[in-house]
């Protein structure tokens, strides 16, 4: 099974917010919810300024599934992190728990009362049966059911942002790196994937996923 | 379809039209059967007809292959828009396989469909593409390349401006000319006079003849001064140089001027605008006045900033469409300056708040304040895409409802100054002065 993963190529993203504008029009994200953000250092500064675009990273050891209270996350099959917003009380607990501030929040109500948890789904829908309207109004496209690509990596106009089998944009990414010489070490490769590559490297070798459940990890 | 590398495609309907809906060129042909001029549409003469009629959804429409062939291809001689009939173009579209990728040429290759030979031909015969389609120019790769032939694609400088001035020769000096070309130095636009005195006259046909007696390359419409000029590696066009220096604009060669409202007086007395113009394009137009006033009333010291405006990523033009779209309005909701660090401390502005902007046009703009190195200290720049607020009030209560942009803000061009640039007559909203203030 593919392990699904995101990768933002810091050397290449224009922070043109494409992704984010995708991921908003895809799945009907209402306003003031970012499943999807392009966060820019150094802005103007020559040289260093930075931008990547970043989401749920759909982890391997997700410590937003590890403090729930109610144990709504589930990981798939492909190893996208998604939850059930019939369980989830809208706690916040897996905002702060989360380093990449994915999970989000609608102001549902007076007393800055919280909704519903709404984050990224590698654009794979919810516990909901495939590409059901319910799927839908809840958690937006199932494209991964569809055969395809989340929408903000299949928009990107730099290809900066990838997403799909970790594999294979590892190999992308790599090769990348080595025909620049340079650029793993911007993004952080050695936390997110194990040592920089080296040429004539073989691909990392994929940690083997707990056997999926129906709903629970 | 033309193509941004100047390949032209022929393409084809996916569709007819839905519903009541019909096709352009039926509606115009309908339009001119309603003025009364149908006939002289069709191009109806001596019992020929330029435009057949096709059938679409029962109703009448000009022929999309015979409005290029007798229309375009008849009607473009100068600018080389003659050799793309429909035939060939649509001979490349069933026989995309043939042509390499990277120079776009067919190296053989025969359409099995009319047996039109590709051999040579650039995908798209990219304009120009000189010549009636059946002497085969192959298309233009590359524009001004004298390492080809003509008749491979290659160009010439047109001699457009006349063939010397101030004794000074326009035309290409020796040495200068195509590959394989008979007139190894520059040459003027060919006629029947300069195809006469080369003794080229008798490679037309009787038929060509006829029709380009007493005309030149642009309105012979059999086109054999064309195709004779070209078969001897010369472009009917002429062979000049580039011209750097363009006697009819009012700087024969750019030279810098100060805009109206500058920063640096000392720049305006070196660098001085125009005079002022008292009768152009009918009126009465200022430059130095207003810029000599500016220095006098030293709005550089009032203003000290230059103002500067542009595009984001986020919205389009005037922005009413994009700002009215959740999606995009979401990602930038409010009009901003931008600001260098050291200028907004030496004010005491702060990232995200509001500020005043005003600008001698005596405008005053509120806007957040975008901090960031991005500018330099001198500097302010303001997007050009909101409106819908008028200095520092929101103007909603005076849309109609329900068609107020989902985001308004202040309309930077209300505050940007008289001027504009003379030859192209663009307005001037790229160079002014402002000054910022703490809201
Ligand atoms: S679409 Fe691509 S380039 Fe644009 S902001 Fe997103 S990741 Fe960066
Ligand atoms: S929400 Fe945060 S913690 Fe949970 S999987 Fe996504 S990135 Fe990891
Ligand atoms: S994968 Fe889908 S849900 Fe996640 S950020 Fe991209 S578009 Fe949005």
């Amino acid at each position: 099974m593919a392990r699904m993963k995101f990768l933002c190529d810091a050397e290449r993203c224009i922070e043109c917010n494409g992704c984010v504008t995708a991921c908003k029009n895809e799945n009907e994200v209402p306003w003031g919810v970012n499943r999807r953000r392009v966060v820019t250092l150094n802005d103007g500064v020559v040289g260093a300024e930075k931008s990547i675009s970043v989401a749920c990273m759909h982890c391997s050891d997700a410590p937003c599934m590890a403090v729930c209270p109610v144990d709504c996350f589930y990981r798939t099959d492909d190893g996208v992190v998604l939850h059930d917003k019939d369980l989830c009380i809208g706690c916040g607990y897996c905002f702060y728990a989360c380093p990449f501030g994915a999970p989000q929040f609608p102001q549902a109500g007076a007393f800055g009362l919280r909704g519903k948890m709404d984050k990224c789904t590698f654009c794979a829908g919810g516990p909901e049966p495939d590409r059901s309207e319910v799927e839908f109004k809840k958690y937006g496209r199932n494209r991964l059911s569809e055969g395809k690509l989340p929408a903000c990596a299949e928009m990107c106009s730099t290809k900066a942002l990838l997403g799909g089998d970790g594999d294979v944009i590892a190999d992308i990414y790599r090769e990348r790196v080595l025909r620049r010489g340079r650029g793993s070490e911007v993004w952080g490769w050695s936390t997110a994937y194990g040592l920089p590559p080296k040429p004539g490297a073989q691909p990392p070798v994929q940690q083997q996923q707990p056997a999926p459940t129906s709903g629970k990890s | 379809m033309t193509a941004s590398n100047r390949s032209l495609q022929w393409r084809e309907k996916v569709i007819d039209p839905l519903f009541e809906s019909r096709t352009d060129q039926m509606i115009m042909y309908e339009l001119a059967q309603k003025l009364g001029f149908a006939d002289q549409f069709l191009g109806k003469k001596d019992g020929k007809q330029n435009l057949r009629l096709v059938k679409v959804k029962g109703r009448d429409e000009p022929s999309m292959e015979d409005t290029l062939r007798n229309e375009v291809n008849k009607g473009c001689w100068t600018i080389g828009y003659t050799g793309q009939s429909p035939e060939r173009l649509q001979a490349h579209m069933r026989n995309q396989h043939v042509f390499d990728v990277k120079t776009l040429r067919a190296r053989g290759g025969k359409d099995a469909k009319t047996g039109y030979d590709l051999t040579g031909d650039y995908y798209g015969l990219p304009w120009p593409c000189y010549g009636s389609a059946a002497i085969k120019h192959p298309g233009s790769p590359n524009l001004y390349d004298t390492s080809k032939h003509p008749m491979d694609g290659g160009m010439t400088f047109r001699a457009l401006f006349g063939v010397e001035k101030d004794g000074v020769n326009l035309l290409a000096e020796d040495g200068i000319a195509n590959k394989g070309s008979d007139i190894t130095t520059g040459y003027p636009q060919f006629d029947h006079v300069l195809l006469k005195k080369l003794g080229w006259w008798d490679e037309l046909t009787d038929e060509e003849k006829k029709e380009a007696e007493g005309k030149t390359w642009a309105n012979d419409l059999s086109g054999g001064i064309q195709r004779v000029a070209m078969k001897h590696g010369c472009c009917p066009f002429g062979n000049a140089k580039a011209r750097a220096v363009v006697w009819n604009f009012p700087d024969p060669i750019p030279q810098h001027r100060e805009p109206l409202y500058s920063p640096r007086p000392d720049l305006v007395e070196k660098y001085p605008t125009h005079d002022d113009v008292k009768v152009f394009w009918r009126l009465p137009t200022l430059f130095k006045s207003v810029q000599q006033k500016a220095v006098k009333d030293e709005m550089h010291k009032k203003y000290p900033l230059i103002l500067t405006s542009g595009r984001i990523v986020e919205y389009e033009g005037g922005g009413e469409e994009t700002r009215s779209n959740p999606w995009l309005a979401e990602l930038q909701q409010d009009c901003y300056a931008e600001i260098n660090p050291k200028t907004a401390a030496d004010r005491s502005i702060r990232n995200g708040e509001y500020v005043w902007l005003s600008t001698p046009t005596g405008a005053k703009l509120k806007v957040k304040a975008k901090v960031t190195e991005g500018i330099g200290p001198d500097t302010i720049f303001v997007p050009f895409h909101f409106s819908g607020w008028w200095q520092g009030e929101d103007m909603l209560p005076f849309y109609p409802d329900g068609s107020a942009p989902i985001v308004r803000g202040e309309a930077v061009n209300t505050a940007t100054t008289y001027g504009y640039d003379r030859v192209t007559m663009m307005q001037e909203s790229k160079t002014t002065l402002c000054q910022v203030a703490k809201a």
